[in-house]
């Protein structure tokens, strides 16, 4: 800057004198000083000049002589607080202590109180304004001396006298409770006037602890050292804390569940708008953790198991008693332990009944099912009738499920927030109930709700309605655990349907089939897929079979048609599909005879398939066919006259092949079962069924049988029925066995033993697919790896596991590790 | 007059008479008084608004004006122009300032300050601190 080269040229001029002063010592300034102070406190200040006293402090700062200034301030002040200031509180306190000793009623206290309240909210309000106003003038002294010997400023000093001198001092001469105690004292006295329901003074109370914020327990002022921390808040906590836990137990006593919620939600709030309004924000997380605590923590369990509790509210449908349960529970608990406990147990209790019902239900009709079986073929309709039993109990049985599940929803939509840990726990339940011990059924009755609305159920219904069956259905689904228990149900259910053309709409079964593979992965539909692949491909052999008889240009008016389905052994559960009693029967499928003309059909049907396919073996299944066949009675009279009757017959394939044996007979000749049964080779059991389904029920009597009896013996004798009468031009004969229908108890052992095989071969394929890629593992982890493989399909037990392991090793897939701490394995290629 | 209403403009007074009538926002930039006119602290120069300072004189306390008015002026502005401060008055201007607490200035005086105490000519500084 250029100007610093002329700086020579001006002289400054040494400041005057007279700028610091010449008032002489501190000896006569301070003297006046105090005068003046004192008319500060006594609200006189208007007749006192500020820069006077400013300029006073201010020289007297200059002449180094803040020191003697500000423990003058100290002592003056100290002085003024115990003469004036004190004696003034004291006085209050004293009338108060009169009145004690005389016995006051609540109404006498409280105004004392509050009298008290306003006598220290004004001293301390007047203190506190004057000495902002000394602190002014002494702002000199605050900036200068201060700063530089790092002692409070005149202020702060000026408030930690206040506290020192009054508060801390006792309210009666001699004793050993303080003003300051006193106080809180008052203010929790007149806090517990407002908990029980009467007006207080909100603004005077918030004044003293207004003070009480601006006042330090040290002169260092930091925050946490605030009186207010550290004097007052425990106490009111503690205090609250007495109150809330008589509080809880009171109402506990006196009111429901539904009731004490509504009450503990009032109080967090009523605590949190005093905070606001009469306390301090301070002690709103406080206060509110201490009412959370007596109120919601140390009762909440008993409230949920109380006879109005949880257990009631989900009864009645009570969702606002059930919701305020759950808000007040995750304000101490966000994982809402006790609720999920109590919603639990419900859920599992209720489960658990529907199960009972579901398996009383089968038992009741169980017990005539198994007289039925030991009386063999003799009762065998009320054995299927009780089938039919089971399965209505197996329809109530998911109903039941779903209902209890569509309430459940609700209540954890409407009440619960939609919360996911609740969910989980609600899912659980559902899983456990459904696959508990004590009831095996789960995945049958699922697989029979379906197939039953496969069947019936969806029978006009709108496709969105059928888009909410079948959501039904795989909810439930998802609840099972032995999900390869369900596949071997459904595939057998889905076998009938698909053989026998019960679906509704084929549309819909693959619907299904493409929401569980959604759902349970690729591996678990293949078969199921399958099936529907071969039906397809059933159908194309069956017109290739038409043409292909066409052009042999066998034209023959008795021909007979062909309809074929070709099954892939391993995919169908044909063993399931009632081959089991032939299995016991003749050790192996045994051959049926067929007659002439039926052989020929399936000579050409092997020849043709034959050439489609070279080196399939075909297989046939003559119990699960079905034919029609064009009968003509003999005239009998009628009302029309005398005419030959014609019916259509709709039969399985045995009772075809018996029926065709007749056709060749004179009409009065008679057959023997036995006769029957070396010409036709049928299986006896099933050939007892169909004579039964021919000659005792009643529409269908087609054959006569000598003597006539409901049973079908060896030693009968059978003869065709002449006089068939039938209202309709087309019959169809009962086919025993059709339906699908809860299992027997032989059944269901079978199910389950074939079952635990083909889980013995997953498991054994799991153990290898983990040691082939492992070399080596522990038994531990071995375990570990083919449960969590396993996870998807079903929950093998470990003892089973053990077994697969034990079997691989004597069959040298495996071998044991010596020489190792734990058990372990190794693979051997 | 009123502590409820403020007069737009209050008087400062020199040691030797001179009344500088200015107006209240720009005076009290200074701390000092702004505590003598606070109307919350009940002195004299708060009912009256008439502030007498007796050691200051006429030729600073206008200069002390006519900065406290420059630097209502120039509150938020960044780069502002110097204020043309004679240098025989800078000593006596900068220990008014120091009594009247000019927030403003008090960086500077202490940092003038220092340079004083080192004997080394402050004038530069005090030239160039606006």
């Amino acid at each position: 800057m250029s100007l610093t080269s002329n700086r020579t040229k001006h002289r400054v001029k040494p400041p005057r004198k007279g700028l610091q002063g010449d008032a002489g010592g501190f000896e006569q300034m301070w003297p006046e000083l105090r005068d003046a102070f004192g008319e500060v406190h006594k609200k006189c200040a208007s007749k006192l000049s500020y820069e006077q006293l400013y300029r006073k402090g201010y020289t007297l700062v200059l002449k180094k002589m803040g020191i003697q200034l500000y423990d003058g301030i100290k002592e003056s002040e100290s002085v003024w607080l115990k003469a004036e200031v004190l004696g003034e509180i004291r006085a209050v306190l004293a009338a108060g202590q009169f009145q004690t000793s005389s016995g006051r009623s609540e109404n006498e206290q409280r105004i004392y109180g509050e009298e008290f309240l306003r006598i220290m909210k004004n001293t301390y309000n007047d203190y506190m304004t004057s000495m902002s106003m000394i602190a002014d003038v002494l702002m000199y002294l605050d900036r200068v001396f201060c700063k530089d010997h790092r002692c409070p400023t005149v202020f702060s000093m000026a408030m930690g006298l206040f506290r020192k001198i009054v508060l801390e001092e006792s309210a009666y001469p001699n004793d050993p409770v303080n003003v300051l105690r006193h106080l809180t004292d008052i203010i929790l006295f007149q806090i517990q006037l407002e908990r029980s329901g009467e007006i207080i003074d909100k603004s005077l109370i918030r004044q003293c602890v207004y003070m009480l914020e601006g006042l330090y327990v040290t002169d260092q002022e930091r925050e946490e050292d605030r009186l207010y921390v550290n004097a007052f808040e425990p106490h009111f906590l503690d205090t609250s804390r007495e109150f809330y836990k008589s509080e809880a137990e009171r109402m506990l006593f006196e009111s429901d569940a539904g009731a004490y919620c509504r009450i503990v939600r009032k109080r967090i709030n009523e605590e949190q708008d005093r905070c606001r309004s009469t306390l301090s924000d301070l002690t709103t997380e406080k206060i509110v953790r201490v009412v959370e605590n007596e109120l919601i923590k140390n009762q909440i369990g008993n409230i949920i198991a109380s006879p109005s509790g949880v257990r009631h509210m989900i009864d009645n449908d009570l969702f606002d008693e059930l919701e305020l349960i759950y808000e007040l529970e995750s304000r101490i608990d966000k994982r809402k332990g006790e609720l999920k406990k109590a919603l639990q147990k419900k859920i599992v209790e209720a489960g658990m009944e529907v199960n009972n019902a579901a398996i009383a239900a089968s038992q009741a009709s169980a017990a005539p099912a198994q007289a039925g079986e030991g009386g063999e073929s003799s009762s065998r309709a009320p054995a299927e009738k009780s089938g039919s039993n089971q399965t209505v109990a197996a329809l109530t049985w998911v109903d039941d499920v779903l209902k209890l599940k569509d309430k459940y929803d609700l209540i954890w939509q409407r009440s619960f927030d939609q919360d996911q840990d609740l969910q989980t726990a609600l899912t659980r339940s559902f899983s456990d109930f459904i696959n508990s011990a004590t009831f095996p059924r789960g995945s049958e009755y699922i697989s029979l709700f379906i197939d039953e609305n496969m069947k019936k159920g969806i029978k006009g219904k709108s496709e969105a309605e059928i888009d909410q069956l079948l959501d039904k259905a795989i909810t439930l689904l998802r609840y099972v655990l032995d999900k390869d228990m369900f596949e071997r149900y459904y595939k057998k259910h889905l076998c009938r349907r698909l053989l026998m053309n019960k679906s509704v709409s084929n549309d819909v079964e693959k619907q299904m089939i493409s929401r569980m593979k959604i759902e349970l992965g690729n591996s678990f539909t293949v078969k199921l897929e399958a099936m529907f692949k071969d039906m397809t491909i059933s159908e194309e052999l069956t017109s290739g079979y038409k043409n292909f008889i066409h052009n042999m240009g066998a034209t023959d008016p008795t021909r007979v048609d062909l309809s074929i389905s070709v099954l892939t052994s391993m995919t169908w559960p044909l063993e399931s599909m009632g081959g089991a009693i032939e299995n016991s029967d003749s050790g192996g499928r045994s051959k049926c005879k067929f007659p002439p003309t039926i052989e020929r059909v399936r000579q050409n049907f092997e020849r043709f398939y034959s050439e489609k396919h070279s080196g399939r073996q075909l297989t046939w299944l003559s119990n699960m066919g079905t034919a029609d066949i064009k009968a003509i009675f003999p005239k009998v009279q009628t009302k029309e006259g005398y005419k030959e009757r014609k019916h259509e017959l709709n039969v399985s394939t045995y009772a075809m092949v018996v029926l065709l044996l007749f056709n060749d007979l004179p009409a009065d000749q008679r057959l023997s079962f036995e006769t029957i049964h070396a010409e036709t080779n049928i299986p006896k059991a099933d050939l007892v069924r169909t004579l039964q389904s021919l000659a005792v029920s009643p529409k269908t009597r087609i054959l006569v049988k000598e003597p006539m009896s409901r049973d079908v013996k060896p030693t009968d004798h059978f003869c065709f029925n002449e006089g068939f009468k039938s209202p309709f031009v087309k019959v169809k004969v009962g086919v025993v066995m059709a339906g699908n229908k809860v299992e027997n108890e032989r059944e269901r052992r079978e199910t389950e033993q074939k079952n635990e095989a083909s889980r013995g071969f997953v498991i054994e394929a799991a153990i290898v697919r983990i040691m082939k890629q492992r070399k080596e593992l522990s038994h531990q982890q071995l375990i570990a790896e083919v449960l969590s493989q396993m996870a998807a399909q079903f929950k093998p037990e470990v003892a089973m596991i053990k077994k697969r392991v034990e079997s691989l090793i004597e069959r040298e897939y495996l071998e044991r590790l010596d020489g190792q701490d734990l058990p372990a394995y190794r693979y051997l290629a | 007059m009123s502590e409820e209403k403020q007069t737009e403009y209050v008087t400062l007074v020199s040691c030797d008479g001179f009344e500088f009538k200015i107006k209240r926002s720009a005076a009290i930039l200074a701390g000092a008084i702004k505590n003598m006119l606070d109307p919350n602290s009940r002195f004299q120069e708060g009912l009256t608004g008439r502030c007498e300072f007796e050691n200051i004189n006429g030729l600073v306390l206008d200069k002390v004006c006519e900065y406290l008015y420059y630097n209502e002026k120039h509150k938020d502005a960044k780069d502002m122009p110097d204020l043309d401060i004679p240098p025989e008055l800078c000593l006596e201007l900068l220990m008014a300032a120091d009594y009247l607490n000019e927030r403003e200035r008090e960086k500077e005086t202490n940092s003038m300050r220092r340079r004083y105490d080192k004997g080394r000519d402050f004038l530069a500084t005090f030239w160039r601190f606006r």
